[in-house]
């Protein structure tokens, strides 16, 4: 299959707090944030805007420093970016002046792979997202769903241990949005990577996690970690899914 | 694992379907454009009629003037010496502007540092460093090469600048993600990339503007075609004016379509 044996990753975050400077004052984004992912896990951060969602996946990431607090994966604190972390945003932020397997491969590029091996790689990580066949396309030939594949399978050329996103399927329709969810929890099965996913939408959330961080706001803070114990394929309409679904909407809207 | 985009395909395709076939809309334009050039003559005749041909001369008189100019070999070597300080003032020029650009819209020490330099030097039009050209270079290729390239090096300073400038942040730290460590190796695959309109868009107006220095530039006599004009402006031979005038605007026209090519292929992916 497309990637090596599954490596799995534990993340602790730990204490995270969160203060920017404002005209009057530090403003607080978060709060003495904890929870750990266990190695393999599909966990989802849900929370209105203001819990500061976004904040804290940028620290995870290492794209931002947090005030207090450490975020580690596998014990070594996160100090950067790095190649054992992939990222996918909203917005795709694909290279527009490469092609959908310049996009790819742009992480095997960087680091050295031989062409050879970086074409072979490339062309099973687009048969993993449905995207065989698109190789020579530019991003603007391309729909958002079909993007945000190709951001999908960018963040996996680089065989990370830890897949971290943010709203990863906000800008998208309804039906695209359902199919990529269940694109992500196959590729999630067969490469066995951690994810830790942030959306605000709640029903997402209990369709894809294992648990379900509730983030509350002023400051952002961990209102209560839900473990979403339900079979998949998970369908709205099974009551159970239900239960869940009132319970962290009353968590959010508490 | 099989997974259906036949739907998300069929919306990326409905662009295309759109968009008015090349051929016909580029002929509709060159008719147009046809229009435009003979009502331009046409007016140009009409107003020579009641003007002496110090004036304004007719443009058979203009014609005539172009076909002694060109047998008597005056235009090939006037052009031969425009175009051996325009090119090395353009290629110089652009490439400290595109440089100096990228540098300091990069490095925010770079342009800290450079800031009140930078701006105390920009508003000298190039022709007031003439006096540095010619005691610095000579009057020569060399010194009117120099005048050229400041012009061409503040156009492309300032759109690789900005270019770089503009850079997206989160196009940056996707490179971060992805193992790209070095500022230089962040420059090279995505700043230049990404900024890579703005700056081709600097060269192609540098390249006009550098052409239109030619004629600056050879004011304390270097040879070339803005000497020509020079000299026949002051035997008040405007028929001659407007021929070397005519030759400057078709080798910008030239320069300026096969850059304009050049960039179009280079720019396929927007």
């Amino acid at each position: 299959m497309a990637v090596d044996e599954p490596e799995l990753a534990r993340v602790v975050v730990d204490g995270v707090s969160k203060r920017y400077p404002g005209t009057n004052g530090p403003v607080r984004a978060l709060a003495d944030v904890s929870f750990t992912v266990d190695p393999g896990e599909f966990i989802c951060v849900v929370g209105p805007s203001g819990s500061g969602k976004t904040t804290l996946f940028r620290i995870i990431a290492g794209l931002e420093e947090a005030t207090e607090g450490t975020v580690s994966l596998d014990g070594e604190p996160i100090e950067g970016p790095d190649a054992d972390l992939g990222i996918v945003f909203q917005e795709y932020h694909l290279f527009p002046w490469r092609t959908v397997a310049g996009n790819v491969g742009f992480g095997p590029e960087k680091r050295g792979v031989p062409a050879d091996e970086r074409d072979r790689r490339v062309g099973d990580l687009l048969d993993l997202v449905g995207l065989d066949g698109f190789a020579d396309s530019y991003p603007r030939d391309l729909s958002g769903g079909m993007k945000q594949r190709v951001a999908l399978a960018r963040a996996l050329a680089l065989d990370p241990t830890l897949l971290l996103m943010d709203e990863p399927f906000g800008a998208l329709d309804a039906q695209t949005k359902a199919m990529l969810q269940d694109e992500l929890l196959d590729i999630w099965s067969e490469t066995g990577k951690t994810i830790l996913f942030v959306t605000h939408d709640v029903e997402e959330a209990v369709r894809l996690a294992d648990r379900v961080v509730v983030m509350g706001i002023e400051p952002g803070h961990v209102r209560e970690v839900v473990d979403v114990d339900l079979d998949r394929p998970r369908t709205r309409s099974d009551e159970a899914f239900g239960r869940y679904y009132e319970r962290i909407l009353d968590l959010i809207e508490a | 694992m099989a997974i259906d985009v036949g739907e998300d395909v069929g919306r990326a395709t409905e662009d295309e379907e759109t968009s008015v076939p090349f051929v016909g809309w580029d002929l509709r334009r060159a008719r147009r454009g046809a229009v435009g050039i003979g009502a331009f003559v046409a007016l140009w005749w009409l107003a020579s009629l009641v003007q002496p041909a110090y004036v304004l001369p007719a443009p058979p008189a203009v014609a005539a003037a172009f076909y002694a100019e060109a047998v008597s070999g005056a235009i090939t070597s006037a052009l031969a010496s425009s175009v051996l300080h325009w090119i090395p003032g353009a290629v110089v020029g652009t490439g400290l502007g595109i440089l100096a650009g990228i540098v300091l819209g990069w490095s925010r020490l770079a342009d800290d540092v450079s800031a009140p330099v930078v701006r105390t030097l920009r508003p000298v039009p190039p022709l007031a460093l003439i006096g540095f050209a010619i005691a610095w270079f000579g009057i020569n290729h060399v010194g009117a090469a120099f005048i050229i390239a400041v012009g061409a090096f503040w156009i492309n300073f300032y759109a690789t600048y900005g270019g770089v400038e503009g850079v997206s942040e989160d196009l940056l730290d996707v490179a971060r993600s992805l193992d790209v460590r070095s500022d230089r190796e962040l420059v090279r695959s995505v700043v230049i990339p990404a900024a890579s309109p703005e700056i081709l868009t600097g060269v192609r107006t540098g390249i006009g503007r550098c052409w239109m220095l030619v004629v600056a530039s050879e004011i304390f006599g270097v040879p070339g075609i803005g000497r020509e004009i020079l000299r026949a402006s002051n035997n008040l031979q405007v028929d001659v004016v407007i021929t070397y005038i005519l030759v400057l605007s078709v080798m910008f026209l030239l320069v300026d379509t096969a850059f304009r090519a050049v960039q179009r292929r280079v720019l396929a992916w927007r």
